[in-house]
């Protein structure tokens, strides 16, 4: 018989999950369902989901999850990580939950170097409550609230967060932007920040820029266009800090 | 909890065979767009959201990247490598 080709950790019954047709959180998902599966680390992981898209992964994988206010997916991990150093806990939540409402958590959680992984999707809007501008809006994008285009002289420019935290970070920490239109690299960094958890490094924190085709308003050849012509320019994808060096991540 | 009979409809091709979940297909077209050699088309079957589902358009011109496979966001398509096929 022929079975879809899911990880194991996915939760079946729960599938096809409610995200939008061609919303990027399902890649991303697949990817860390497979490096989860990979790692063989679904019965000590806790997931840990944010307000907004992200929080429709609450019952996305047969493992511990739980949900919390917005932005403070951060903190509940690391409280979870400090009275349990076993666990494995996983953060994730979107650009609005991780740089504007929960970036003080974000910031500090930085600079204590605490032992979490955190998965922040970007998809430059706030998706759940319509599209509105968000800090990782694109300069002249159209969204909600500005119907113009985004204007730098007023509202500034997107927020650049795998880049300021690297800044913070302490050695020891893993730092990187995937995309999710490079599925192996996206999966590659997702298993080093697990990894690096996993060894007792450090942060870890991995940007992923997404599609959101719903409030972009544009179809399957328009949403890889943006994604891949606009937005990977202005948030270049790599690994800015890395404890295993350049080419160490087997 | 209702149990889901996930039936794929299946199109033999020369280097793979191309399976595809029509309860979990919700026809966003991210696998068309991606497809380096546009091998799939719009289907006249319908998915779990009533659009339109993706199929191949020959036997021919699927290479067997896996491309499809890896970005689709609802894991739908699943690309059985035949074997002694290497992709190009």
């Amino acid at each position: 018989m022929i079975t879809p080709a899911i990880p194991k950790s996915w939760y079946l019954p729960s599938k096809p999950h409610k995200f939008c047709p061609g919303c990027g959180h399902g890649i991303v998902l697949k990817a860390l369902g497979e490096v989860i599966d990979e790692l063989e680390i679904q019965d000590k992981t806790v997931f840990g989901c944010d307000i907004g898209c992200s929080l429709l992964s609450w019952n996305f994988f047969a493992c511990d999850s739980t949900q919390t206010h917005h932005g403070r997916t951060t903190p509940v991990m690391v409280g979870i990580k400090r009275a349990r150093p076993e666990l494995i806990t996983i953060g994730y939540m979107g650009d609005g939950g991780g740089y504007s409402i929960g970036s003080q958590h974000l910031l500090n959680s930085a600079v204590r170097n605490e032992k979490v992984t955190l998965i922040l999707v970007n998809n430059t809007n706030y998706g759940m409550t319509g599209g509105q501008m968000a800090p990782t809006t694109l300069p002249g994008q159209k969204t909600e609230t500005t119907p113009y285009g985004r204007d730098p002289e007023k509202t500034g420019y997107p927020t650049k967060g795998p880049e300021f935290l690297a800044e913070l970070t302490p050695e020891g920490a893993y730092i990187a932007r995937a995309t999710v239109s490079k599925y192996k690299q996206l999966k590659r960094f997702l298993k080093n920040a697990l990894r690096n958890q996993m060894e007792g490094n450090g942060f870890s924190f991995v940007e992923v820029l997404s599609t959101c085709p719903t409030n972009w308003r544009t179809n399957a050849q328009q949403t890889w266009h943006f994604l891949e012509e606009e937005m990977e320019p202005v948030f270049p994808v790599g690994e800015l800090k890395s404890p295993f060096g350049k080419g160490g991540d087997k | 909890m209702v149990k889901k009979q996930l039936e794929p409809l299946t199109t033999p091709m020369e280097k793979a065979n191309f399976h595809i979940f029509p309860d979990f297909c919700k026809g966003c077209g991210l696998c068309k767009e991606k497809c380096p050699n546009d091998v799939l088309i719009w289907s006249e079957k319908l998915g779990v959201y009533g659009t339109p589902i993706v199929k191949p358009k020959d036997e021919e011109s699927c290479i067997a990247c896996l491309i499809c496979e890896m970005v689709c966001p609802d894991a739908a398509i699943y690309i059985e490598k035949k074997r002694g096929k290497k992709a190009v």
